[in-house]
């Protein structure tokens, strides 16, 4: 083990800090008796007297030098936010904020940090509003002051909260937690808001956070902004960064504070125009690698997808109104393997009619080649999308340009209406008023208007599009159920989807990218094929260990994706002379001469004695609404001795919202009824039940 | 073949999943308690402390991950094999390199308990493979819940950025921790196992947690050793304190100064 003096400017921890001190003291000690013998080795007297006097006089005072010169002191509290550590341990947060002329302070609970990182970018962010912010540990301020915050002009508490095991404060809010308990301080006058971090699979879900943001108000303070929720089992990281996004608009409308009080928007990326470039060096819709698309190399993920090509791609449903699509992707010689319950991932294209328009509205010729560069030097991010490319790429590939933009956009491209009016309204639409949350409801979330339709209906708003490209997010790739299983389809991956297509009440026509994009990658006799840029993201969805294990799938609509791969592979299993155990699928549609998906597969399923049991709900088919909970409860005698007595395994896939929740009433409905279980009882069992992976559940909203 | 679906199975207490976690919950609040894992906890983590236990996590993991490999047919193994997701040896590698360098294969240092540890692991993949399980879960089912909280704090604590360091903590071929853990029960849970197998299983996760707390505690007392070693015992509170009280009073350092100044001068005028 090794002590090395190169660590001592990077010394974090006290204690190291000091084994460097005390090791260099050591090595003093060596060169001080190295002073003393070699004076006595002196034979002649070169020396006279008084020179060894004074040689003596400067040796003591080198010593004392070199033992006790001011070490620089290693940063110790790695807690201070660094621009900001007055010496003098300083209890109360608000003579604080007022020496050092701040007036936002950002709390933190937090266990791993990760809460305390998100309050200091908070406080970087207030930088850029013309805000002076700190972060704090409550543990170390007297909470008790909050009610003083008012004292400070535009002044703000923000409260990063972190919740742990069932529903508790972290360590370092304890006591503040208790404080808010306890008190009945008036809040009147303290501007506050309050951003949650928690996990879903808990389930007391962000109970300090929400508890914080009621108390706070309960007590009579002001919310500046909506409680944030993060949620750390999908994605803490994006969860903070929408809200946020959102919160500092809402924030400089309360304050009545312009961004940076300067005509420009803070700006994150300037604009570099490449007038002479070489076509060859420009994006032109890859997501990692420059030519990843002409060469394809395995292994192929989400910056490297393979471009599939479409070998099947046909209707579904046989009425309706609706299109629902069978397609199947081609994934011959890519490497790329799967399991029946994984997810395929394909990156969608904007629909190029609205690129080309959007084009036409700002005046601008899409086809210019462009950068956009990130003016923080130090950030990791160099470019919002892959640079250098063309507007044109960017908006067909890389940008969001369908969706309702969020506050920050509409807050953002206000300074560039020329109309008071609208810009007031784009304003108002951002701030957390309540008209401007209306507003905002109404006109933008209601009336399903995107970027290009607010282009339109704003005639005096005229953005530069490279704002307008910093601004919109990044267009995700969309994720699907697997429909077929590798045993029987080794080189062929299925996907079931429904396009989404409506009219909106502004009679605009709102179209899924995804599902539009894939709609019309149709596969034409002698035609080139269309591709698909995808990748397989594994999934924990999957068939039972033991063939012999029973399982109750339960997937209405489009919901039936996963199970067609399922049933596949238990069919492959009984090919292979396995003893198969009992496969039952629950199904739903709304008409049975209309969108029963896959019918003649199921039922040849059903006739071959793979498919054990085939139960549909038709939902519109008769007066009352008929569901897939509906049969369950129907047959709950045969799915409890399924569930209690046989260690079937129950999957559900499909609508979030409504239909799994609907599901897991029928559940425990049947566990009291059949089972004798109370309700509490019911609960813990089927919590249980998913603990121990036999309750899966695959569902979106 | 008997099926499975004739057999009467009790609501709760009869899957290896819950009864491998009540027979292990004693052993893992005691590894929790261990001075290594309390320091951990509360932040106190330097980087020699860290690179010494990645030492031993190398030669751990080492040691499992090829026995799982070499018995992945094995009926007791298969269904809780998930290499993909879970084998830790290559980000262990990384993450030595980055902290020793390109030769760090030479500076790998473990005490004997690891030595332990990695015979016992060899030992059952030899002989009772059936008992790899318990191993595993062990490991891996720790590393995706308080390991991945772990993680963060030592990401703080040596105030690294982004990955570098930690790959050990991340999974990148797991979505959600939560839901694998959930599919890796199930897996547990449909291993055949004899009543006598399931008791031996159920024992050799106990000796898995003892094996790793006999490693935290060894490393402690190898990490406690070498700051001895530096003339400065992190537990010795006399000679912090005296360190302390002399770098914070300005009096005693200038009466020592003078002190040093007198005596220097004198011995020099002494020896002539």
């Amino acid at each position: 083990m090794e002590l090395h003096s190169s660590k001592w400017p990077s010394i974090q921890n006290g204690k190291s800090g000091r084994h460097i001190c005390s090791l260099n003291y050591v090595k003093m000690e060596d060169g001080e008796s190295q002073l003393l013998s070699d004076e006595g080795q002196t034979p002649e007297p070169l020396l006279g007297s008084l020179d060894i006097f004074i040689f003596s006089l400067i040796a003591g005072l080198l010593i004392y030098w070199f033992l006790f010169r001011k070490k620089t002191e290693p940063v110790l509290d790695f807690k201070t936010f660094p621009a900001v550590s007055p010496p003098i341990p300083e209890t109360s947060f608000i003579e604080k904020m007022k020496k050092t002329n701040r007036n936002v302070v950002v709390f933190y609970g937090s266990q791993t940090g990760t809460a305390e990182e998100f309050a200091n970018r908070l406080v970087k962010d207030a930088h850029r509003y013309g805000m002076k912010g700190m972060a704090a540990d409550p543990e170390e301020y007297d909470m008790s002051e909050l009610s003083r915050l008012k004292e400070i002009p535009n002044s703000m508490a923000v409260f990063c909260m972190a919740t742990y095991g069932e529903g508790d404060p972290t360590d370092n809010a304890q006591e503040f937690y208790d404080w808010m308990q306890g008190t009945d301080d008036d809040l009147e006058g303290v501007n506050f808001a309050v951003f949650g971090l928690g996990n879903k699979t808990y389930e007391h879900f962000n109970a300090t956070g929400k508890y914080t943001d009621k108390r706070l108000a309960e007590l009579g303070g002001k919310r500046v902004f909506d409680l944030g929720l993060g949620d750390d089992d999908s994605n803490l990281e994006e969860d903070f960064i929408s809200w946020k996004e959102q919160f500092w608009p809402a924030v400089c409308e309360f304050f009545g504070v312009e961004a940076t009080g300067e005509d420009s928007s803070i700006r994150q990326f300037e604009l570099v125009v490449h007038n002479d470039i070489n076509m060859n060096q420009v994006y032109t819709g890859e997501m990692g690698r420059l030519k990843s698309f002409q060469t394809q190399k395995p292994p192929f993920d989400s910056k490297n997808p393979f471009l599939a090509p479409v070998s099947v791609n046909r209707k579904l449903n046989k009425g309706g109104n609706r299109h629902l699509m069978h397609i199947e992707l081609d994934i011959m010689d890519s490497k790329i393997r799967y399991d029946a319950g994984d997810h395929v991932a394909v990156y969608p294209i904007n629909d190029a009619v609205v690129v080309n328009r959007i084009g036409e509205r700002l005046g601008v010729d899409l086809d210019t080649a462009i950068s956009l560069r990130n003016l923080d030097e130090e950030s990791n991010k160099k470019h919002p999308f892959p640079c250098p490319t063309t507007y044109r790429t960017a908006l067909s590939h890389y940008l969001d340009i369908n969706n309702k933009p969020r506050k920050n956009v509409l807050y953002d491209l206000a300074q560039y209406a020329s109309d008071p009016q609208e810009q007031e309204n784009m304003r108002k639409m951002a701030s957390a008023s309540p008209e401007g949350k209306a507003l905002y409801q109404s006109w933008v979330l209601d009336s399903e208007r995107n970027i290009l339709a607010i282009l339109e209906d704003l005639p005096s708003l005229n953005p530069p599009i490279d704002h307008l490209c910093e601004l919109l997010p990044r267009l995700q790739a969309r994720y699907y159920s697997i429909a077929s299983s590798s045993k029987v389809h080794p080189n062929s991956i299925h996907i079931c989807a429904v396009v989404i297509e409506y009219t909106t009440e502004t009679g605009r026509v709102y179209k899924g990218v995804a599902t539009n994009w894939l709609k019309n990658k149709e596969v034409t006799e002698n035609g080139h094929k269309h591709t698909v840029p995808m990748y397989v993201r594994r999934s924990q969805f999957r068939l039972p260990f033991k063939p012999s294990n029973p399982v109750i799938m339960i997937g209405p609509g489009t919901g039936i994706a996963p199970f067609m791969g399922f049933i596949q592979e238990r069919a492959w299993q009984k090919e292979q002379g396995k003893d198969v155990g009992e496969t039952i699928l629950y199904f739903g549609c709304r008409h049975k001469n209309e969108d029963f998906l896959y019918q003649q597969e199921l039922e040849e399923f059903e006739r071959a004695g793979v498919l054990t049991q085939l139960n549909v709900a038709f939902s519109r088919d008769q007066e009352h609404k008929i569901y897939v909970q509906h049969l369950l409860k129907k047959n709950k005698e045969q799915l409890w001795k399924l569930i209690h007595s046989n260690n079937a395994h129950i999957y559900v896939c499909g609508d979030a919202r409504n239909m799994a929740r609907d599901v897991h009433t029928a559940f425990y409905e049947i566990a009291e009824e059949v089972g004798g279980l109370t309700h509490t009882q019911a609960v813990d069992y089927f919590k249980k039940l998913m603990t121990k992976g036999r309750y899966s559940q695959d569902v979106w909203s | 073949m008997d099926s499975m679906q004739s057999k009467p199975r009790e609501a709760t207490g009869s899957d290896l999943s819950e009864q491998i976690k009540a027979a292990t919950k004693d052993s893992h609040v005691r590894a929790e308690n261990t001075q290594l894992m309390l320091s951990y906890q509360k932040g106190q983590i330097t980087p020699t402390q860290y690179k010494l236990l990645l030492c031993s996590l190398y030669e751990i993991y080492q040691a499992l991950e090829e026995e799982l490999d070499r018995n992945a047919a094995h009926p007791a193994v298969q269904p809780v094999y998930f290499p993909q997701e879970l084998a830790r040896l290559e980000s262990l590698e990384l993450d030595l390199e980055h902290f020793f360098g390109p030769h760090w294969r030479k500076r790998v240092t473990v005490p004997a308990a690891t030595h332990r540890y990695t015979q016992r692991l060899r030992e059952i993949g030899r002989n009772r493979p059936d008992l790899l399980v318990a191993h595993a879960y062990t490991r891996y089912l720790g590393d995706l819940s308080g390991g991945q909280v772990l993680g963060k704090i030592t990401q703080k604590s040596l105030g690294l950025s982004g990955n570098k360091g930690v790959l050990f903590f991340s999974f990148p071929g797991v979505t959600s921790p939560n839901r694998f853990k959930q599919l890796y029960r199930s897996r547990m849970n449909s291993i055949e196992l004899t009543e006598q197998q399931r008791r031996d299983v159920l024992d050799e996760a106990t000796t898995a947690f003892e094996l790793n707390i006999e490693v935290f505690d060894d490393l402690q007392k190898m990490l406690s050793i070498t700051e001895e070693a530096s003339s400065e015992k992190g537990n010795d509170a006399t000679s912090k304190t005296l360190s302390k009280t002399f770098s914070s009073s300005p009096v005693l350092q200038f009466a020592l100064g003078v002190g040093i100044t007198l005596a220097t001068v004198g011995m020099g005028v002494y020896a002539f």
